[in-house]
């Protein structure tokens, strides 16, 4: 499988957080299972990648994280997320698609949008 | 069930972010690494190796460190409603009257129009021609500046119009306050002044402050 570069996977990786976040809130391990999962294994975040991703989302107010029991009984640190993140996934989404859509003009990469 | 919060202090070594932001990091991260560890066991592999290849998952430390250390020192200073509304706000209320100022140093004066006979304690308007054709810019660099910021179409609305929102206040709570509660301001203002200075210093500038921030309005840009 082809590895994305660091600084596109962690470009991607916001938008793909807020967008998981944006249905319901999730814990770190849960986030990166879905996100590996969801992308066919193409986009994945390990414990190195992820919380600094994380916690930069958090200190940006897009997120925020609580102590709270999961199903299992463990105390997890779900994500939540924030009005702010709300408001920054669809200018990131919208950035994104150009962003494809360019692609696709010059190198005739398609995307699944 | 190796002691994972221990493993990680040993790599990650002191933060310097306080002991209980360190503390909830630590615990996060083993948290995970008990997951990782758990799903692998569940395809098979043995406990031991589990734990190792989890923990192995994160193949520099050294790094790692210096990513949370940076993603957590980031941005701690200003707030989300600081950037996209306070100080575009701050900067065109500033602006707005070092324009005003530095057209009553060197001119043109502010026009003065007597509604009565011009006796002292009647109604008059007072407006600077030149400072209102100045305002658009003001009002165009609080809008660009909250939408470049992130903010919302209302923050680069209430940034531009600062400067006449200001007055507005001024002229609704300040005077009507300072009117009941120091004696040296005359109690005798006549209403109809008070109306006029409130069109002409707060709805007339607020026009031009709209006109300019109107190409700005706009939804905004995703932060970087």
């Amino acid at each position: 499988m082809i590895g994305i570069d660091t600084k596109i996977k962690r470009g991607s990786g916001e938008l793909a957080i807020l967008a998981l976040l944006d249905h319901e809130p999730l814990h770190g391990y849960e986030i990166s299972k879905r996100i590996a999962q969801q992308t066919g294994g193409v986009l994945q975040f390990n414990l190195a990648s992820l919380y600094p991703l994380l916690y930069r989302m958090e200190k940006r107010g897009w997120v925020k994280g609580k102590w709270e029991e999961a199903q299992n009984g463990r105390k997890r640190r779900y994500y939540h997320l924030t009005r702010n993140g709300k408001k920054q996934l669809a200018p990131l989404r919208e950035e994104w698609g150009m962003f494809f859509q360019a692609l696709h003009r010059i190198a005739g990469v398609a995307h699944a949008g | 069930m190796p002691d994972n919060q221990g493993l990680i202090r040993e790599r990650l070594g002191v933060l310097g972010l306080g002991t209980r932001r360190e503390e909830e990091i630590v615990r996060e991260l083993s948290e995970h690494l008990a997951d990782h560890a758990a799903a692998l066991e569940a395809r098979g592999v043995a406990r031991d190796a589990a734990a190792r290849h989890a923990l192995d998952s994160v193949s520099n430390w050294p790094e790692f460190r210096e990513e949370i250390l940076s993603a957590e020192t980031e941005e701690t200073t200003m707030n989300y409603r600081t950037k996209v509304l306070w100080l575009p706000a701050l900067c065109a209320l500033t602006l707005s009257n070092v324009l005003l100022a530095l057209m009553q140093i060197f001119g043109p004066l502010p026009h003065f129009h007597w509604l009565g006979a011009g006796k002292s304690m009647e109604p008059f308007y007072m407006f600077g021609v030149p400072w209102l054709i100045s305002q658009p810019l003001v009002g165009a660099v609080a809008a660009y500046w909250s939408r470049r910021a992130g903010g919302a179409v209302r923050h680069q609305l209430l940034a531009a119009l600062a400067p006449a929102i200001a007055l507005l206040c001024l002229f609704v709570l300040v005077i009507p306050f300072s009117i009941i509660l120091d004696k040296h301001v005359p109690y005798h203002i006549r209403l109809s002044a008070y109306l006029v200075f409130t069109v002409t210093w707060v709805l007339l500038p607020a026009v031009p402050l709209l006109i300019g921030a109107a190409p700005f309005l706009r939804k905004p840009q995703a932060q970087s």
